[in-house]
């Protein structure tokens, strides 16, 4: 009697078990397949530009002549010539602008950032910093649009006028400074909310540590909070260069449009490859047009550049090692 | 001065919540001190109090009076600073900094404006000499803490309380997440320390309160039942509670 219901037993368990592990295998099937397609996605994008944008240095471009890919990447001019007629298009000194507008946009919003989340996560009063919070995630969720309405509106007039005041006639504000201030602004709140939640998680046990040791609030938030939030906070900073990086609508509002550089004056009028692609886009055609796809390769290049030497110093600094 | 501590009338609230009942102890100097007692009985509260951490809960109020070396530390302007200074604590978690080993124990000393990179070195290595580490860290002092084991971290954990020349050690279940053979160590090296420091102790094991104490006190919810001599308590206890706590018939 005994042993038949054991054997009853372990049948229905192992029915249970056949059950579980084929639902188990859908649910993975199910995620292979949404990552392959969200994967796919990405790599069909990266492809059609590809395509398109390596058409004006493979083709004589309806007679105008290939477009050699030396001084593409080295000019100092975007187009000697007259447009549909040359094939001397250059991005160097775009490229530069580029990088140089990212870098000192976050050297304006880094600091700035880290601050006000440090601020947020352990100084303000609670109420206080739940509000800020609030206002923070608001101010990353406004559409760049409005960064550059606000930008040509309110920065472009600050800048014309600050311009001035050192005797400087700048193009109605339109400048390295102007782009740098909008992307500044643009990026903080991502900076900041990401530095703030990785300041947040930092352990409460390390905090009392420290304070226990005799360390001031201050000391602790510098010397200890700081560096265990690091990684979240240099992650804050990856994130914060590929949207200076990859801006476009808002940066073609204040940049000024320049067609030769680079521009290293914080006056000057400036372009970046973002802007470049999106001047004119709509309205022309041919070589002009399809060598704007090759731009967007460069762009692709230089965040992957950009990402993959950030990651490599993140992976220094995360690592104690280093100090 | 027989006594560093002296604790008079403390009671100490949580909101409405009252954690601690008119305590009174007084703790010798150089001798280690153990707080037994079930889990709630506020063995950890009370021991905060001694180095003022209960004042970051906001909830905290406290009455009575704590005097460190005769000075009441809960006077106004109070320098509480120094007080951790010279009252250093070791948590139940292992809680090193994620820097350096040599970071971890310079981390204090810095905080008190050292800057000389000689000095420092002197007493980062002094200090995890001290704390029977140094042996084990010397080749990796530029490692990151995080990457020794469990009782190796306490150990620097100590190491970067001594290296503030404190006078009184407080340490909180210092060994309960540590397995059996760390803990060896841990007691070894109270047993070592207690030349130089006075030490307080909350532990949950009564072995070790008995192995490495030379007073214990015995809290039970928030009332100081007993205090004595070690070898008093766990041989004759005056109170009846305290002989059904020792004896394992609760808690
Ligand atoms: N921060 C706090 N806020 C409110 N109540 C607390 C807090 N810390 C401890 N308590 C309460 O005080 C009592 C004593 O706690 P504790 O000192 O941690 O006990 P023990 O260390 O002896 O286990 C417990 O009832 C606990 O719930
Ligand atoms: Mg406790």
């Amino acid at each position: 009697m005994n042993s038949i219901k054991h054997k009853g037993d372990s049948i229905i368990l192992t029915q249970k078990k056949n059950k579980k592990e084929i639902i188990d295998s859908v649910v993975r099937l199910l995620f292979l397949i949404t990552t392959i397609l969200s994967a796919s996605f990405i790599i069909l994008i990266i492809i059609f530009i590809s395509i398109k944008g390596i058409v004006p240095f493979v083709t004589d471009n309806n007679g105008i002549g290939r477009v050699d890919i030396i001084t593409f990447l080295t000019g100092r001019v975007w187009l000697t010539g007259t447009a549909f007629q040359s094939n001397l298009y250059s991005v160097g000194f775009i490229i530069i602008n580029t990088l140089y507008i990212a870098f000192l946009a976050l050297m304006i919003s880094m600091p700035i950032g880290v601050l006000t989340a440090l601020f947020i996560a352990k100084v303000a009063p609670k109420k206080i910093a739940e509000f800020l919070r609030t206002v923070v995630e608001l101010l990353a969720s406004i559409p760049s649009i409005v960064y550059g309405l606000f930008g040509s509106g309110v920065i472009l007039v600050f800048v014309y006028n600050l311009a001035e005041a050192f005797n400087i006639q700048s193009k109605g504000g339109n400048s390295v400074m102007a782009t740098v201030l909008v992307l500044a602004l643009m990026t903080l709140p991502t900076i900041t909310a990401i530095s703030e939640v990785s300041i947040r998680s930092v352990g409460k046990d390390i905090e009392l540590g420290s304070l226990a040791l005799g360390a001031t609030k201050t000391q602790t938030n510098f010397k200890v909070i700081l560096t265990s939030a690091k990684s979240g906070i240099f992650a804050s900073a990856i994130l914060g260069i590929g949207r200076a990086l990859g801006e476009a609508t808002a940066v073609s509002l204040v940049a000024g449009n320049a067609k030769s550089g680079p521009s290293l004056g914080i006056f000057d009028i400036t372009s970046t490859l973002t802007s470049t692609m999106l001047e004119g886009l709509k309205e022309t055609t041919g070589i002009d047009y399809d060598i704007r796809f090759s731009v967007g390769i460069i762009l692709m290049i230089v965040i992957l550049i950009t990402n993959l030497i950030l990651n490599f110093i993140k992976r220094k600094v995360g690592n104690v090692d280093v100090k | 001065m027989k006594n560093i501590l002296k604790i008079m009338n403390l009671n100490l609230y949580y909101d409405e919540f009252q954690a601690l009942k008119d305590i009174n102890i007084d703790i010798e100097n150089n001798k280690v001190t153990a707080l037994i007692g079930p889990s709630g009985c506020g063995k950890s509260t009370f021991l905060k109090c001694l180095n003022r951490m209960n004042d970051l809960i906001e909830i905290c109020s406290i009455f009575g009076e704590i005097e460190y070396k005769e000075e009441n530390i809960y006077k106004p302007n109070y320098d509480v600073i120094n007080l951790r200074t010279k009252v250093g604590m070791v948590f139940q978690k292992p809680n090193p900094f994620p820097m350096s080993i040599f970071d971890n124990v310079a981390y204090g000393p810095r905080c008190q404006g050292i800057k000389e990179k000689k000095r420092l070195e002197e007493i980062v290595i002094s200090s995890l000499k001290s704390a029977a580490l140094y042996e084990e860290v010397k080749d990796r002092m530029k490692k990151s803490a995080l990457s020794l084991s469990g009782g190796q971290q306490q150990r620097l954990c100590i190491a970067r309380a001594i290296a503030m020349e404190p006078e009184v050690i407080l340490m909180d279940e210092p060994t309960s997440s540590l397995d059996p053979i760390a803990t060896l160590r841990i007691e070894e090296l109270i047993n070592e320390l207690k030349k130089k420091y006075t030490i307080i102790i909350v532990t949950h094991s009564m072995q070790q309160a008995a192995r490495i104490s030379d007073n214990t006190a015995f809290f039970l919810m928030g009332e100081l039942i007993e205090f004595n001599k070690t070898d008093k308590i766990f041989t004759t206890p005056l109170q009846q509670k305290t002989e059904d706590y020792i004896t394992g018939r609760f808690g």
